[in-house]
């Protein structure tokens, strides 16, 4: 098992006032100078934190012209960490591919944070969020192909000798031939964020690469999702390494349940009420039809339709509680998911530094080392092209 | 009315729903990005005087090949093949919304493969200051109420019924997939074509003095989708083209006001003279 502490870097300071969406035409006049320079380096504080506290790695991500995470460039943020940290793994979940024109930018980038922190960055790759076709006027109905076109291309300019050419549909590139070129050899690990779209399963198995299942949703979901992907590695003919999945959930630790319930609620509540409105648009073609009647299935358990503290535990949307009931719960949810990697989002919504902080801490101490023991690292399956050098 | 009956007809990138009948000069329909012709009843008005031919568009309903088309300019070699297919000379070319701009875009490049062009309440253009309204990212009921100038319309009122449905569950889980399939089809086909530009070609209002043949322009007076600058605009930009406005009609104006709408077209199209 591996331990990741992933930060979406909210915006904590929405006003009381509003009530509109938080994604694509949040007002950026909401956006204040003197809150932004305060929580960057807050943020990038509490992923450098986790760090020394012995986490296996750190996750950022990218979103654009919304208060949910104020993260548009991952990669800045990648770059400063791998200065600031010694020993974790930066994973980037990830860039969104289609996004950029041409995609070489980011083989370019994710090669120089690889070189810059020595090995240890995780590339991802996403097609981007719905919003993201909105608020960057891409059209969704390319979005898979050119994210399929990026990905050939940042590998081929990652394990291919250049300079080359690529000529596809989308980008014609008649000189390929990035520097620098990635520490990591062929290639680093690689990692693709998923809401249970079945052609993204199929990619990530196809690959032999990692699966990050989005969170948000009642565990009955991730449970079918990750069932689903088991399934879909079978049929690409190997069976499913638990290195390959990834758990994204929210954990909060305090010195007894009944604590943590009262430090945290209102936090949660921030995130699920005014910061997740507007995340789930689906702009058209985005997603296969096939891919929206399956994950219609699971969209009413949304995490942006609770309303009461039960149904969250119901759930289990968060992890929280003393170090011993965080530990019992986790234990139960990996092994019923079966991922061997636990991607936890430990600062949510405006959940301050301090809360943050002892959170991290409580859990490196408490319950990370138990669960190490619980799940000792499992086969490394990995396929020689996505293997970790 | 005269009958109109679908069949599947094999184009170039593969079967597309065919619908067709009467007797008469040969006149095409081509739909707006709502994808409408089933139960059309201003076909079989048309079809009382014109041979019509209604394809519908690949990617809508049960038509292929949407994946072989990427842009404005794929549709217009697709309809293309389709007339050539159908023999069709010279037709009258009849087009709404995304339908009306496709029509322009044929017009512009092969003007001899019409004897004439009714362009209702066509996009196509930008015109600043006017935008046309969202159609990618709005809510049912918001559409509604562009779409329909009679919000009791069958339509509008199953467009507010699907809101309400989305407020109380705040998904679309407990509506049925296929009453729901047919619109994302429509708008995933429509998004290859009209995502950006935004439902234009920047290109087009330059080309609109290609056009030679007889050009009616039908402005549907409540349609608050696409504003008045943009019918005004064509009917400016096409040499002779006369423009007339329909009262009490919002922009789906075929559904809404069949029978006015077959009127205003067979007026106009009875006084173009006959082709030399």
């Amino acid at each position: 098992m591996r331990f990741f502490n992933f930060h979406l870097m909210p915006y904590p300071s929405l006003p009381d006032d509003y009530d509109g969406p938080a994604w694509v035409t949040c007002p950026n006049e909401l956006f204040d100078p003197a809150v932004g320079q305060q929580v960057y380096n807050r943020y990038l504080d509490e992923l450098i934190y986790s760090d020394e506290l012995g986490f296996d790695g750190v996750c950022v991500n990218e979103h654009h012209q919304n208060a949910y995470g104020i993260m548009p460039s991952p990669n800045l943020m990648a770059a400063i960490l791998a200065r600031q940290t010694k020993n974790v793994k930066i994973a980037v979940v990830g860039n969104a591919l289609p996004l950029y024109d041409p995609p070489t930018r980011v083989a370019e980038e994710y090669a120089m944070i690889d070189n810059i922190s020595g090995g240890r960055l995780i590339a991802g790759f996403v097609v981007g969020g719905g919003p993201e076709y909105y608020s960057f006027s891409i059209n969704p109905a390319f979005g898979r192909e050119k994210f399929a076109e990026a990905h050939e291309i940042i590998m081929k300019a990652w394990t291919e000798p250049g300079p080359q050419e690529y000529i596809g549909k989308h980008y014609k590139l008649r000189i390929l031939n990035t520097w620098p070129r990635p520490v990591q050899q062929p290639h680093p690990e690689v990692w693709i964020p998923g809401a249970g779209s079945i052609e993204t399963m199929e990619f990530v198995a196809k690959h032999h690469y990692g699966y990050m299942g989005i969170p948000y949703f009642h565990i009955d979901i991730f449970d079918r999702t990750f069932k689903m992907f088991r399934d879909i590695c079978e049929k690409e003919g190997y069976e499913y390494d638990p290195i390959q999945a990834g758990w994204l959930t929210p954990i909060y630790v305090a010195e007894t349940d009944e604590e943590a319930r009262k430090q945290y609620e209102e936090h949660f509540w921030y995130f699920i009420q005014r910061l997740l409105p507007g995340i789930n648009v689906n702009p058209p073609g985005y997603t296969s039809l096939r891919s929206i009647q399956s994950m219609m299935k699971g969209i009413g358990t949304f995490a942006i339709a609770l309303k009461t503290w039960e149904e969250v535990m119901d759930g289990h949307y968060v992890a929280i509680g003393s170090p011993s009931t965080v530990l019992e719960k986790l234990e139960a949810d990996l092994e019923r998911l079966g991922t061997g990697n636990l991607l936890g989002l430990f600062q949510l919504g405006t959940l301050p530094e301090h809360l943050t902080k002892r959170s991290l801490e409580l859990f490196a101490k408490e319950v990370m080392p138990k669960l190490r023991k619980r799940f000792p690292d499992g086969r490394r399956m990995l396929s020689s092209s996505a293997r970790v050098a | 009315m005269a009958d109109i009956n679908t069949d599947l007809f094999e184009t170039d990138v593969g079967k597309v729903q065919l619908r067709r009948g009467g007797t008469g000069d040969p006149l095409v329909y081509l739909h707006s990005a709502a994808g409408e012709g089933q139960g059309l009843t201003f076909l079989n008005e048309l079809a009382d005087r014109y041979s019509v031919y209604a394809p519908i568009f690949p990617g809508f309903n049960e038509s292929e090949g949407i994946e072989q088309i990427d842009d404005m300019e794929d549709a217009v070699f697709h309809l293309l093949d389709l007339l050539e297919r159908l023999e069709l000379d010279a037709p009258n070319v009849v087009g709404l919304s995304l339908g009306g701009w496709m029509a322009a875009e044929l017009a512009t490049r092969y003007p001899d493969h019409l004897s004439s062009l009714v362009l209702i309440n066509p996009a196509g253009l930008y015109i600043q200051g006017d935008p046309i309204k969202d159609i990618f990212g709005r809510s049912p009921a918001e559409m509604a109420k562009d779409l329909f100038a009679d919000q009791s319309h069958p339509i509008a009122q199953m467009m507010h019924q699907m809101e309400r449905t989305m407020a109380d569950s705040g998904s679309l889980k407990d509506i049925p997939f296929e009453l729901i399939e047919p619109q994302l089809k429509s708008m995933a086909a429509a998004a290859r074509l009209a995502w950006n530009p935004y439902l234009h070609n920047p290109k087009l209002p330059k080309r609109l003095k290609r056009i030679k043949v007889p050009t009616l322009i039908v402005r549907a007076e409540r349609d608050t989708l696409i504003p008045a600058a943009h019918a005004r605009a064509y009917a400016d930009e096409i040499a002779g083209a006369k423009l007339v406005e329909v009262p009490d009609a919002a922009h789906m104006i075929s559904i809404e006001k069949p029978a006015e709408l077959a009127t205003v077209v067979t007026d106009f199209l009875s006084r173009v003279p006959e082709p030399a």
